[in-house]
């Protein structure tokens, strides 16, 4: 293509607004949802914005007469709860609600293939006991290829009986411990089949055709996925997708397979370990934790399927200082105990700031080039130390307020980075590393 | 001279004009500082030898797909000359005399037109340091594009933003420009690399090649394995289970020849219609996958590109040939662009002993329990690795097939029984 890339996204982060990007707590540490034991849903159509700037029709979910959201409330139960949805139907057509993974029963509405069916108008009641703990997917069980491409699609997480929010765990586990969460629910979308259905030519869609031109994270394409939840221009698409860390810190993914096509998703800055498939632990037998967990820096998401993997980051061994801390500075690291377990011991990292000590005063091996034969991204604070800045050429850079790391979390089937036809967006996202001490939300 | 070959033709003679052929102007430097620390980091006894220098350039060129089509790429080349298919990238030590320089001039001028595809091997040993060194030496075909590269070592552990390659998050080199990356080697394991500007078209056009990293337990010594001695190693396994005699890194890729022409063409790009029909095992497809000649030419031989002659840009047979009894580690790794690719080997079982790079126990920990298992198939989708042994225990000399499950990716476009297959002989 003819522009650099750092030209693209400036252009599509002044479209989107991206500004707000400079306030913290874009991110949170627990994923976004609402919580209960009874959900009043409402099927109805609405639109959706695109990164690209296209608007499409969509059909979601909606909570209390609010705006039709997609992807669907995202619903955070205890394990055990009794979990009661009710199903009333604004769309012109039948719809129903399928749990996989949860024996859902359904009472009112009329009888579909799959589950009980509300037809127009209508009200039907699902219900199901969230017994185990872990990331569900909720999708409609009436013709599917469709709806679910129309938008109605959810995720489900059950927090595990006894569950801390000072001290989380996945599923109960010390082994399933975490910082922070992020939902990675992954859809894809053929947009002819809106535009049909808009149109009122839905005769026409051929379901065995499908050929996606657009692909989300939590509902929304890159470089959307960007932008704090909420944002006032992209009301039906209420879900951001950017985590945020710091060194030592373990974010829990939950990846939710909610998309027609399966989707490599690509963990860049480390690897992860798998420790859950489909809700349930990867595990030996009870008791012995995630004891069959792999790591992995490649996450393949099918369809219908649903994964967790702890991520974590530290900045070992690069054999350079990543702080560009020099004698001069005249820094102490202290290491006396291990900083996961809190026992007592080196562990090798600063008790404080998760440095790793050995690295402590080592210069950068190299140094890096002119700025004339460099192109810089808008989101490199212009240093190459972790909390760094430095001067940039005018217009360059401005997006990253703390000298954070960012590292794409995306589909590396590399053409799913594009919004019907545009590069960059779709399934993209970051994960911002932040230096010790910037507060995360 | 056909009407395409001329319009081919044109954009090279305007770039002859502007600055010659194969004396680039610009002045590629590279860093490269010897190994002072005094201690043997990669395990070999010598204190002084871990410091690696790789240099390679990126600009364009010419594969040639199974069915004899020419498609324009974008890629990687070896900077110091042609591609051979063992060990491409073992990088050179560095020159004592640039002790104190940060920079000093590269040593090898820019191939242009030189793109290999896929890109040269890279294969080190846990313990190096290595300062990569790209050169950005521009694209001689599409002289309008001022295109910036990178090189993303893909699966780095605990990588800094400005060595990670992502242009979206840091830095990309300008064309006439070079920079230097430095890795330290702590994890071994099956890696891949690849340009990440623009990365639809980039990888889609050919910025992607493999890389992969020996275990410092290969320094040891040998490890018994029923009855067996083992010395080379796919992970740090305490146990040589991962022992093997014979290894093929195989790399998928695919290619879509619309979207590559529209790029060689200076038309607009198709992203959501991308389809590719040449499905490949180390930039080949089935039979030229086991066609065991290197190229002879230098892959930046101008007149042999515009000839079309030869398939000098891609000197990466996938043949693989052992003695029944033999284990053979396959680094199996895809950078399709556009979908999953299902690998299996029949006749052969596979026993799956990594992911990601990481030894498939517990965490990816060398202590962890055994999560291997015997399977025919591997699927695996863009940004995948898995390592796999074939144990040949047993098995009648012959030739056995490893191709894609996924039938209609064996054919080279509209040729039928091509495409991403290739072939085991054991003797
Ligand atoms: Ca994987
Ligand atoms: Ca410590
Ligand atoms: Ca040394
Ligand atoms: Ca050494
Ligand atoms: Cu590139
Ligand atoms: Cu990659």
């Amino acid at each position: 293509m003819h522009r650099p890339t750092s030209k693209n996204w400036s252009r599509l982060l002044l479209v989107a607004g991206l500004l707000l990007l400079w306030v913290a707590g874009t991110a949170q540490a627990k994923v976004t949802g609402i919580s209960g034991t009874f959900f009043d849903f409402t099927a109805k159509t609405d639109h959706i914005s695109t990164g690209e700037g296209n608007s499409l029709l969509i059909y979601g979910y909606s909570i209390a007469g609010s705006r039709a959201q997609y992807p669907g409330p995202t619903l955070i139960v205890n394990q055990g709860d009794t979990i009661t949805i009710r199903l009333t139907n604004n769309l012109p057509v039948s719809t129903s609600i399928i749990f996989p993974g949860h024996k859902a029963v359904a009472s009112g509405g009329t009888a579909g293939i799959l589950t009980q069916e509300a037809a127009p108008g209508g009200v039907v009641t699902y219900s199901f006991v969230a017994d185990q703990p872990g990331t569900y997917l909720y999708q409609s069980g009436t013709n599917p290829a469709l709806q679910m491409n129309m938008g109605l699609v959810g995720a489900i997480i059950v927090r595990p009986t006894g569950f801390d929010p000072a001290a989380p765990t996945a599923y109960g586990d010390a082994s399933t411990a975490y910082d922070y969460e992020v939902l990675f629910l992954q859809t894809d979308m053929d947009s002819t089949y809106n535009e049909l259905v808009e149109f009122g030519r839905s005769a026409e869609i051929n379901l065995n055709d499908f050929h996606a031109t657009y692909w989300f994270l939590n509902g929304r394409n890159g470089p959307d996925t960007l932008l704090p939840d909420n944002v006032s221009w992209l009301p039906t698409q209420p879900y951001n997708c950017l985590p945020r860390i710091h060194p030592g810190d373990k974010i829990l993914i939950r990846w939710v397979g909610a998309s027609r096509d399966a989707h490599p998703l690509h963990t860049h800055g480390n690897n992860f370990r798998l420790i859950a498939r489909d809700g349930r632990l990867l595990s030996s037998g009870p008791g012995n934790g995630a004891d069959l967990a792999v790591s992995d820096y490649t996450q393949t998401v099918n369809p219908g399927e649903t994964y967790e993997g702890i991520f974590t980051w530290t900045g070992a061994a690069m054999d350079w200082d990543m702080y560009g801390h020099t004698a001069a500075d005249n820094i102490t690291l202290t290491d006396l105990v291990n900083n996961e377990t809190g026992a007592a011991g080196p562990d090798g990292f600063d008790d404080n700031t998760y440095e790793y000590v050995a690295d402590h005063e080592k210069p950068m091996p190299v140094t890096l080039p002119g700025i004339q034969e460099l192109t810089f991204s808008p989101f490199y604070s212009g240093s190459p130390y972790l909390g760094g800045g430095a001067f940039l050429p005018p217009g360059e850079g401005g997006f990253n307020q703390h000298g954070g790391y960012y590292y794409m979390w995306h589909s590396h089937n590399e053409k799913e980075l594009t919004n019907n036809n545009i590069f960059p967006g779709g399934m993209l996202t970051f994960l911002i590393v932040e230096p010790p001490g910037v507060a995360i939300q | 001279m056909s009407c395409k070959r001329f319009l081919t033709v044109l954009p090279l003679i305007a770039l002859l004009l502007l600055v010659g052929v194969g004396s680039s102007q610009a002045v590629y430097r590279q860093q490269c500082p010897p190994d002072t620390d005094g201690v043997d980091t990669d395990g070999d006894g010598i204190v002084d030898n871990d410091n690696i220098c790789v240099q390679i350039g990126g600009g364009d060129g010419y594969a040639v797909m199974g069915d004899g089509r020419h498609l324009y790429t974008f890629g990687f080349s070896a900077f110091g000359g042609p591609y051979t298919p063992d060990d491409v990238v073992n990088g050179t030590a560095p020159d004592p005399a640039d002790a104190g320089n940060m920079w000093s001039d590269a040593t090898n001028p820019g191939l242009v037109l030189g793109a290999n595809f896929p890109a040269p091997t890279m294969h080190f040993k846990q313990g190096q340091k290595v300062f990569l060194t790209l050169h950005n030496v521009g694209m001689l075909i599409r002289p309008d594009l001022f295109d910036p590269h990178t090189v993303h070592y893909h699966g780095f552990p605990n990588v800094a933003a400005i060595f990670d390659g992502l242009p979206d998050s840091a830095v990309s080199i300008n064309m006439g420009s070079s920079m230097t990356y430095f890795y330290n080697l702590v994890e071994p394991g099956t890696y891949m690399y690849h340009c990440h500007v623009e990365a639809t078209e980039h990888m889609q056009m050919g910025m992607l090649g493999n890389f992969y990293v020996d275990p410092i337990q290969d320094n040891g010594s040998p490890i018994t394995v029923n009855g067996k001695p083992y010395s080379k190693f796919a992970y740090n396994d305490i146990n040589g289970a991962t022992g093997y005699d014979v290894m093929m890194p195989l790399q998928i890729h695919s290619f879509d020849p619309v979207f590559h022409t529209e790029d060689e063409t200076v038309q607009p790009l198709s992203f959501s219609t991308m389809r590719d029909v040449y499905p490949m095992f180390n930039g080949r497809g089935y039979p030229d996958t086991v066609n065991e000649l290197t190229p002879t030419a230098n892959p930046g031989d101008i007149d042999l590109i515009l000839n079309k002659e030869g398939n000098f840009a891609q000197g990466m047979p996938a043949l693989i040939k052992a003695t029944a009894g033999d284990r053979v580690l396959l680094r199996v790794t895809s950078l399709s662009t556009t979908e999953h690719f299902t690998v299996i080997s029949p006749s052969i079982p596979m026993k799956v002993v990594g992911n990601g790079a990481q030894i498939m126990r517990t965490n990816g920990d060398p202590t962890g329990t055994d999560l291997f298992y015997m399977t025919n198939s591997i699927r695996l989708g863009g940004g995948e690795a898995t390592d796999v042994i074939l144990d040949t225990t047993g098995v009648a000399p012959g030739t056995y097939f490893v191709y894609s499950r996924n039938l209609e990716q064996l054919s080279n476009n509209q040729e039928d029984f091509g495409g991403m297959m290739t072939e085991i002989i054991i003797q």
